[in-house]
């Protein structure tokens, strides 16, 4: 028999079968509680005959010999009629009284091995088992020792029935519980049904389509909830590795049209030597931007595969700012603007030292680039409980707020019109931002037009 | 020109299937004076290498048929001690630590500026002979390494410490072109290329330029566009 694969049949079987345990264990209980109670009126019927049995010896029997016990003599020898039968034996064995003898019984010579006082059972033939109860009483003046006993085929017949009864009925339960359980099964997982079949709609070219919420509190509903929002992330990055494609292309497309027009304009005409050094001048600076867009690229989707080689390691932060200011310094002094690194005291933190420091370059170097002439960029440095801090913040521009959720995004560019300069193609920020999470810390911005950004790196600080 | 400080023509075995890549690294070399033998396919370059002598093997690591690794190892098998430069589009640590245990000696990712390729290919010639100590001088310009002082005609140049050490790689390469990459990594020891150094480097070129070659003396310090900077006494 192959196993039932699905959860519906699963649990209808597991539930009829605990069902069935139960129902078991009860019929178990309830027969033997039946039993002792037929046993009970059975000895207690018993004790009337011995009391009975008694008197009659002592007033003056054997003479006058019970009507039922009368009775007995006349039935068939597997017991007819429900009465009792009586016998008593003087202590060296002889029967003294017999009334209605039961064929089998063993002769009394003296108390019966064992001698219980109290009823008890004993099989005389195959399948025939009789009550017994044997007691000392006197007959006259005469000590004998007096047996009364029943059938307890009457008994036995009763439990017998009853059994019968409580057997026939358990499979008719278990296949109710069955078939209840797969009912209530099949409606309780219904919402899985029809989630299913709305997941298998669901691919790379339709991931707006979201799975059904019946009841948002439940199991199904809670599954379906955390499954759509998983489906949320992946459209929102879907939708940005498609941005990032086109804004690639394009990006590459901008040196590559320069490229094909300086070469094909160059060949329209004879040109003299210096000219046409000029237009393959010009040809190599297009493709050092290529180049330049090209090695980003490769190191962000290096980056993205966790191939990026890092070796954290304790390292100065205000060091780092002091170098950086100093490797970036001609940038501003060209622009007439003042860097200053303020530390308050020294921060260490731990991190790659490579790529944070590309990090703080592309910040900086983003700042002088967006912040007018004659403008103050700041480096801030501390220490934030257990964070190593370091800020660039400029007096520049701003960014609007519907620009700065996106400043972080490859290819993103705030002013969509301004050309890239050579080697910056809107990639600077991206790396930044790798090059800090890949270091567990966190980069940051707060901006407000027309007053100017804050850009934060947040790395975890040695203690 | 360089070559002449070595009294053979070196003889260069190139193996590049790219063949606009080869023709022109192979123009190149031989416009330095080199001797160029292509081969297109690692068998080719193969049977090159086992019947020629060659100074220094130019291997593409990318190849129809035997790929460059195969083709090292091969050679390196065969206990030939050649120099070779390795030059391959994959530039991650692994690929770099696959070639360099196959036996390479040096390493030069795609696209490289031809002054990288020429300056690597020079130390790989040069490599095992004692190097001539450079003239730190062009024309009337004068380097002190010890003292950290350059002059121009008997006046002393105020230069700032990159300033200087800047000077100084221009002029221990002289009559070379170097790329802003070369600078960015030896000047300003920066691993790693797409760090937005290179209008530094422009700022620092323009600086030094005011005070090298001032108004009036003949100009030293050269942009060729697109590619890099040199210093020699005449327009490159």
């Amino acid at each position: 028999m192959s196993w039932p694969r699905s959860v519906r049949a699963r649990l209808a079987f597991w539930h009829g079968l605990a069902l069935l345990f139960v129902v078991s264990v009860y019929a178990a209980a309830v027969l033997l509680q039946v039993q002792d109670d037929l046993y009970e009126a059975l000895d207690s019927q018993l004790e009337g005959d011995f009391g009975r049995a008694v008197e009659w010896l002592q007033n003056g029997a054997p003479a006058g010999v019970p009507a039922a016990a009368a009775d007995a003599s006349t039935r068939d020898s597997d017991g007819g009629a429900d009465v009792p039968w009586v016998d008593a034996w003087s202590p060296d064995g002889r029967r003294v009284f017999d009334a209605g003898r039961q064929p089998g019984l063993p002769v009394l010579s003296g108390p019966p091995a064992g001698w219980p006082r109290t009823p008890y059972s004993l099989i005389v033939a195959e399948g025939t088992r009789v009550r017994l109860l044997v007691r000392e009483a006197r007959s006259g003046r005469q000590p004998v020792y007096v047996r009364v006993g029943r059938s307890e085929r009457f008994a036995r017949q009763e439990l017998g029935e009853f059994a019968t009864v409580l057997g026939l009925s358990l499979p008719f339960a278990f296949a109710v519980a069955v078939a209840a359980g797969y009912l209530l099964a099949r409606r309780a997982l219904a919402p899985v049904s029809a989630m299913t079949s709305r997941a298998r709609r669901i691919t790379a070219e339709h991931l707006d389509e979201r799975l059904p919420v019946e009841n948002p509190t439940d199991e199904f509903g809670q599954l379906a909830g955390v499954v759509n929002d998983a489906l949320d992330r992946l459209e929102r990055a879907f939708a940005t590795l498609r941005r990032f494609t086109a804004d690639a292309s394009h990006e590459l497309r901008t040196p590559l049209t320069a490229i094909r027009s300086v070469g094909e304009v160059g060949l329209r005409e004879r040109r003299g030597e210096a000219e046409y050094r000029e237009m393959v001048g010009s040809i190599l600076e297009e493709t050092e931007r290529l180049t330049a867009v090209v090695d980003s690229l490769l190191l962000l989707s290096r980056a993205d595969e966790g191939k990026a080689d890092l070796r954290p390691a304790p390292m100065s932060l205000d060091d780092l700012a002091n170098e950086v200011a100093a490797d970036l310094a001609v940038l501003a002094e060209e622009k007439r603007q003042n860097v200053r690194v303020e530390v308050s005291a020294a921060v260490t933190a731990v991190a790659d030292r490579p790529t944070v420091r590309q990090a703080a370059i592309n910040l900086l170097d983003n700042a002088i680039k967006h912040s007018p002439d004659g403008a103050v960029i700041r480096l801030v440095v501390r220490q934030e409980g257990p964070s190593a801090v370091l800020e660039v913040i400029d007096n520049g521009p701003g960014i609007a707020p519907e620009h700065l959720p996106h400043v972080f995004e490859r290819f993103y560019r705030v002013d969509k019109a301004r050309s890239p300069a050579a080697g910056s193609a809107g990639l600077g920020l991206s790396i930044a931002r790798w090059a800090v999470e890949a270091n567990e810390g966190r980069i940051e911005v707060e901006s407000e037009t027309s007053r100017g950004s804050v850009f934060r790196i947040v790395l975890p600080a040695a203690n | 020109m360089w070559v002449t400080t070595v009294s053979v023509v070196s003889r260069i075995l190139l193996i590049e299937d790219e063949s606009k890549v080869a023709r022109a690294v192979q123009e190149g070399l031989e416009a330095e004076g080199c001797e160029v033998t292509l081969a297109a396919t690692g068998d080719e370059g193969l049977r090159a290498a086992d019947t020629g002598h060659f100074d220094l093997i130019v291997l593409d690591l990318m190849l129809p048929g035997r790929d460059g690794l195969e083709v090292l190892s091969a050679r390196r098998g065969a206990g030939d001690a050649t120099p070779v430069l390795v030059l391959t589009a994959r530039d991650t640590v692994r690929d770099r630590v696959a070639g360099l245990d196959a036996g390479a000696d040096d390493y030069l990712v795609k696209p490289f500026a031809f002054a990288e390729l020429l300056a690597r290919v020079r130390a790989l010639l040069r490599r095992g002979r004692p190097e001539p100590p450079p003239r730190l001088a062009v024309a009337d310009l004068e380097i002190d390494a010890v003292g950290r002082r350059a002059s121009r005609g008997g006046h002393q140049l105020s230069l700032t410490g990159r300033e200087f050490t800047l000077l100084e790689y221009l002029v221990r390469h002289q009559g070379q072109v170097v790329s802003r990459e070369q600078i960015a990594r030896d000047v300003w020891r920066e691993p790693s290329r797409g760090t937005p150094l290179d209008n530094v480097i422009d700022v620092h070129i323009m600086r030094l330029r005011r005070k090298v070659d001032p108004e009036g003396s003949a100009r030293l310090i050269h942009t060729v566009r697109g590619v890099g900077f040199v210093v020699r006494e005449n327009e490159p």
